[in-house]
């Protein structure tokens, strides 16, 4: 196995342009037969649907009306972006954390809660498990990803003035698509409530959570230490890359973020 | 499971019924590993496709997955009472949890996939 886990710091990009380049990640992981991450941010603000969930839901929510749409190729449900970190995870199939969907999961979140816990900041991962697995359960799932709750979910509790009796607020979520030959995983920490969504859509953040007793780490520091344990469990360490993915393979991106553009994807369902 | 049951290296069985179709599925150790299974999508009949091809895509609490076509040809028939009755690829994945059948453009193509014992190596390699 490798010893290093490439990490990119990429620039804030449009929703199609960043599910092609998790795409090319992939393919990267791949040639590369390793564990490859990218952290990323949107701009424009925009909400990425998850695979299976219907585009009519999106035109419906009032709380996101106007924001662009993308569709990802992952699952779960939908979320508005513009003021989380997101980060894509991409590992060949036969990688000791691609043969389980926990497994890369647990690996990812496990380490959050870890490196908040570096600045006192009180985080756990989600155990109750959700309702019996059907498609009629499915269809009553929140639209949000943020409203709702799968095992190993991060969660914080809510530490703001006269919100003592508030269940645990979700702060990071992931979600994957598993390929013949790779898995992507992407997932998204919320940072700060996000002033592009409006009413019961704006979910708070990390920093609003923590409340005013924890001081909110800078993000670059908390990405570090984050990543350190996420390799640091393989037995690697960071290698913290000169540049962006998406810029170093801006042709490909580009070709995979046409599909991602296309309305006949975007409202597939 | 049957003795006639043939596995892609994607974790799809395939079974040659009489007529020359076969039938399609995906494997138990594929259906634990995706864990609660929430969303199905299946091809339309009459859908060609080729080896290695996706021709659906299933959602799990955890993630979406990919159901490759183990052989090429035309799909003459989907189960198309496994999406809204998905407990089914758990409780029966080699019988009524079937996906579709598939008309073979060539019936030796089977041939090339896994028998039992290879399949049950594969997963043991991949369970450690």
């Amino acid at each position: 196995m490798a010893n290093s886990v490439p990490v990119w710091w990429d620039e804030q990009a449009a929703g199609a342009t960043n599910m092609g380049a998790d795409e090319a990640l992939v393919a990267e992981a791949v040639a590369r037969n390793m564990l490859l991450v990218r952290l990323y941010g949107w701009q424009p603000a925009a909400v990425s649907l998850g695979a299976f969930q219907r585009i009519d839901d999106a035109r419906q929510c009032s709380g996101i009306a106007g924001l662009p749409v993308v569709r990802r190729p992952s699952g779960g449900g939908a979320i508005i972006h513009g003021s989380d970190l997101t980060y894509a995870a991409a590992v060949p199939k036969h990688h000791p954390w691609g043969s389980s969907p926990q497994r890369l999961y647990d690996a990812f979140h496990g380490a959050m809660v870890e490196a908040l816990a570096a600045w006192k900041i009180v985080a756990s991962l989600h155990s109750a498990a959700g309702p019996a697995a059907s498609a009629a359960a499915s269809d009553q799932d929140p639209f949000l990803c943020f409203d709702r709750r799968a095992v190993g979910d991060v969660v914080m509790p809510d530490r703001r003035v006269g919100r003592e009796q508030a269940p645990p607020a979700k702060v990071m979520g992931s979600a994957q698509r598993r390929l013949e030959g790779a898995v992507l995983q992407h997932g998204s920490l919320l940072l700060t409530a996000n002033a592009a969504a409006r009413g019961s859509a704006q979910h708070p953040g990390m920093a609003e959570l923590a409340g005013d007793a924890v001081e909110i780490p800078a993000i670059k520091d908390l990405v570090r230490r984050w990543l350190e344990l996420v390799a640091a469990s393989l037995g690697a360490h960071v290698a913290v890359q000169t540049g962006s993915f998406a810029g170093s393979a801006r042709s490909e991106v580009d070709r995979l973020a046409e599909r991602f553009g296309q309305v006949r994807w975007t409202a597939r369902r | 499971m049957a003795a006639d049951l043939k596995f892609a290296k994607s974790h799809e069985w395939l079974r040659p019924e009489a007529g020359g179709l076969v039938t399609v599925g995906i494997s138990s150790y594929a259906v634990e590993a995706l864990t609660d299974l929430v969303f199905m999508q299946l091809p339309a009949v009459g859908k060609k496709v080729k080896a290695g091809e996706s021709i659906g895509e299933i959602e799990s609490v955890k993630a979406v997955s990919d159901i490759y076509a183990p052989v090429s040809g035309e799909v003459v028939e989907v189960n198309t009472a496994l999406p809204s009755h998905l407990e089914t690829l758990g409780k029966d994945p080699y019988g009524d949890g079937w996906i579709v059948r598939i008309r073979p453009d060539n019936p030796q193509e089977a041939n090339q996939l896994l028998n039992q014992a290879a399949y049950d190596a594969l997963v043991a390699g991949q369970s450690h």
